[in-house]
């Protein structure tokens, strides 16, 4: 392999990548926009569900109201049934239901009679708030009656990360895997688009009549699409706070995952016949490589199929890195998945590209 | 650039019963041919004659299956490399970096054959292109391309030349000064390969002409002797006879022809006198059964 003709190669197509006005467009609107959207977005979260009472002769069983809070739960007391129904109708001071409890709730329970408890609840209440105000009226009928409230059903959910009960990320953290992946994409495009016109004009047939051999050429494209790929990457992750907690894991994360999709934009690009084509062929690979980040956004609600997607990896170890503060030996299965898909990627990008140049 | 290994009699390209398939299609078959330094030989063919095959097994892009190619006194593709490093290619696409500047075409080029302190403003006054040379290649004229893909061919001085068909579709103009570059190139000693099916071209180029059909060589020889051997010489006079134009055709070969023309010449209502022979279109016909188009 000759250094001098693949730095020869990997100049040329950088000025044709910079000339490209629309390559350049959408990688710096990429870069603006994304940043923008993540400093757009709440960087905390406010789990606290904030609950108005009417509360007769309850005592100590319901937890002292007038802005107690109990794990995540704030109870408001209100003298009367119409000043709780107007607060929640309202909306006013965040009170995203009432629990209306009759003035005789304690002496029909303690004689074995059913109380009405009316609940008020604004259209579009959430189903877990819903469930949470009902709950609680349960937790006081059963605090008063002591009988146990029946057993939840147990549900099985793939959980991105460590599972977030309790601990919920902020929507800035759960975008964060979501925008470093779609940067990658857009450069797997690049650099797909730029092998593609590559074999449609024949220009690497000119390139290949010099001294240059086929290795100098793929060494070229691999330079060019990792180095692109991670350098734009690495410049999203510094704008949006990713290097922040253990950079080093970081830029390893963000290397094996410009590798990976380098590999695919050469597989795109062997087959795009042209620009269109091209687009088509790189969606194939980018839309499946993004399911895992969208699955971060939703914690809990991800199949366990999507943990066999090349990006997987990447999403586990930058979630892991950056919201768990992972070590490298935590995050070090899901970096070995990735290095491996990476690899194979690779080198399945580079033989397909090696022998769309052979048949020319 | 490594030294020269070839010696003055020896042929700068020599190509020993080549064969090439594409699938169970016969591309080339059994093709043998020499070019010396300093000659041109056309390779004459119609479409899909397996010309450009031909070239790509001489460039190393394929392979022959069978057969052997000699290039300055190196095997090709096992010396791929050495032989690359002097040979210069026009294809027959124009494929040029579109987004890049003829000055930055040629200066890529040359950076990949090694050549030190190359300056593209020489080369591109001798395309005519000079005050071109910092526009886009996207803003050429088809000539312009073509000229500038001849100028990319030479960017490396090389030794041997290979042209498919370097003039295909250009106005006469760039034709012309395609055809001036070739000829300045095998007057410097270059060997030249030049595909065609321009029979006009190859007849005013060509040192010797190769005619292929179906993958295979019909004949190799100079123009003038294939003229001479498969074509009748005769001269066309057409003198006034009263209201109406009398036209007779003298074959130089026969006995008493030199008699005839005399007469007609002396007459003194001779209106017009041509000499005729025949093209190489002819010949080629006479050879594959079928024209060039």
């Amino acid at each position: 392999m000759s250094a001098s003709n693949v730095g020869t190669i990997i100049r040329k197509d950088f000025t044709e990548f910079a000339r490209n006005r629309f390559f350049v467009f959408i990688t710096l609107m990429v870069l603006v926009a994304w940043v923008a959207v993540f400093w757009f977005l709440p960087s905390s979260v406010d789990e606290t569900v904030r609950i108005g009472i009417t509360q007769t002769d309850l005592g100590g069983v319901l937890p002292a109201a007038d802005g107690a809070e109990v794990a995540g739960l704030s109870l408001t007391s209100f003298p009367t049934e119409g000043e709780l129904q107007a607060a929640v109708e309202s909306g006013d001071d965040g009170i995203v239901a009432g629990i209306a409890f009759p003035p005789d709730f304690l002496t029909s329970l303690a004689g074995g009679t059913t109380p009405t408890v009316t609940l008020f609840v604004p259209a579009g209440l959430p189903a877990e708030q819903l469930a949470m105000v009902e709950g609680l009226i349960g937790e006081a009928a059963f605090g008063l009656a002591g009988v146990a409230p029946p057993v939840d059903p147990i549900t099985e959910a793939v959980v991105l990360g460590t599972d977030r009960v309790g601990a919920q990320t902020s929507l800035q953290d759960q975008m964060r895997p979501l925008l470093l992946i779609m940067v990658l994409m857009v450069e797997t495009f690049a650099l797909s688009a730029l092998i593609a016109v590559e074999i449609q004009e024949r220009t690497v047939v000119a390139v290949l009549a010099t001294p240059v051999r086929v290795v100098d050429f793929l060494a070229a494209k691999s330079i060019f699409g990792v180095g692109l790929a991670f350098t734009e990457v690495a410049l999203l992750a510094l704008l949006i706070g990713a290097f922040a907690v253990n950079a080093p894991a970081i830029i390893v994360i963000l290397l094996l995952g410009a590798i990976l999709v380098t590999g695919f934009g050469m597989i795109a690009g062997s087959y795009g016949r042209d620009f269109i084509g091209t687009l088509m062929v790189a969606m194939l690979f980018m839309i499946p490589l993004m399911i895992p980040a969208f699955g971060a956004l939703f914690p809990g609600s991800s199949p366990v199929w999507i943990t066999i997607l090349p990006t997987y990896g990447m999403v586990e170890a930058v979630i892991g890195v950056t919201i768990d503060g992972d070590s490298w030996s935590q995050i070090a299965p899901a970096l070995l998945m990735l290095a491996a898909w990476g690899l194979a990627a690779f080198a399945a990008g580079a033989l397909i590209l090696k022998r769309r140049v052979a048949t020319l | 650039m490594t030294t020269s290994s070839t010696t003055a009699a020896s042929p700068a390209i020599a190509v020993d019963g080549i064969r090439f398939s594409y699938g169970d299609t016969p591309a080339v078959d059994d093709v043998s041919f020499s070019v010396a330094p300093g000659e041109i030989l056309g390779f004459l063919g119609p479409n899909g004659a397996g010309k450009s095959t031909t070239i790509k097994m001489l460039t190393g892009q394929l392979s022959p299956e069978s057969g052997s190619i000699e290039m300055l006194g190196m095997a090709m593709p096992e010396q791929r490399e050495q032989i690359q490093e002097r040979l210069g290619v026009c294809f027959e696409e124009k494929n040029l970096y579109l987004s890049m500047t003829g000055r930055e075409n040629l200066a890529f080029f040359a950076k990949l054959f090694e050549v030190r302190d190359f300056d593209p403003e020489p080369m591109m006054e001798r395309v005519g292109l000079a005050t071109r040379l910092d526009d886009r290649v996207s803003e050429y004229s088809k000539g312009m391309r073509q000229r500038l893909m001849m100028a990319r061919a030479l960017v490396n001085q090389p030794d041997i030349l290979l042209l498919d068909e370097p003039t295909d579709g250009l106005d006469p103009v760039s034709a012309i000064a395609i055809r001036t570059l070739i000829q300045q190139e095998a007057d410097r000693g270059a060997a030249v390969l030049l595909t065609t099916h321009d029979m006009h071209e190859a007849d005013t180029l060509s040192n010797q002409v190769a005619f292929i059909n179906q993958g295979s060589i019909l004949t190799i020889d100079s123009p003038e002797n294939l003229k001479l051997e498969h074509g009748t010489r005769s001269v066309r006079i057409r003198t006034r006879r009263g209201d109406g134009v009398d036209e007779q055709v003298i074959p130089l070969d026969e006995t008493g022809s030199g008699d005839r023309i005399r007469d007609a010449v002396s007459d003194e209502d001779l209106m017009t006198i041509h000499t005729e022979e025949a093209t190489l279109e002819d010949i080629f016909v006479e050879y594959a059964g079928r024209g060039l188009a």
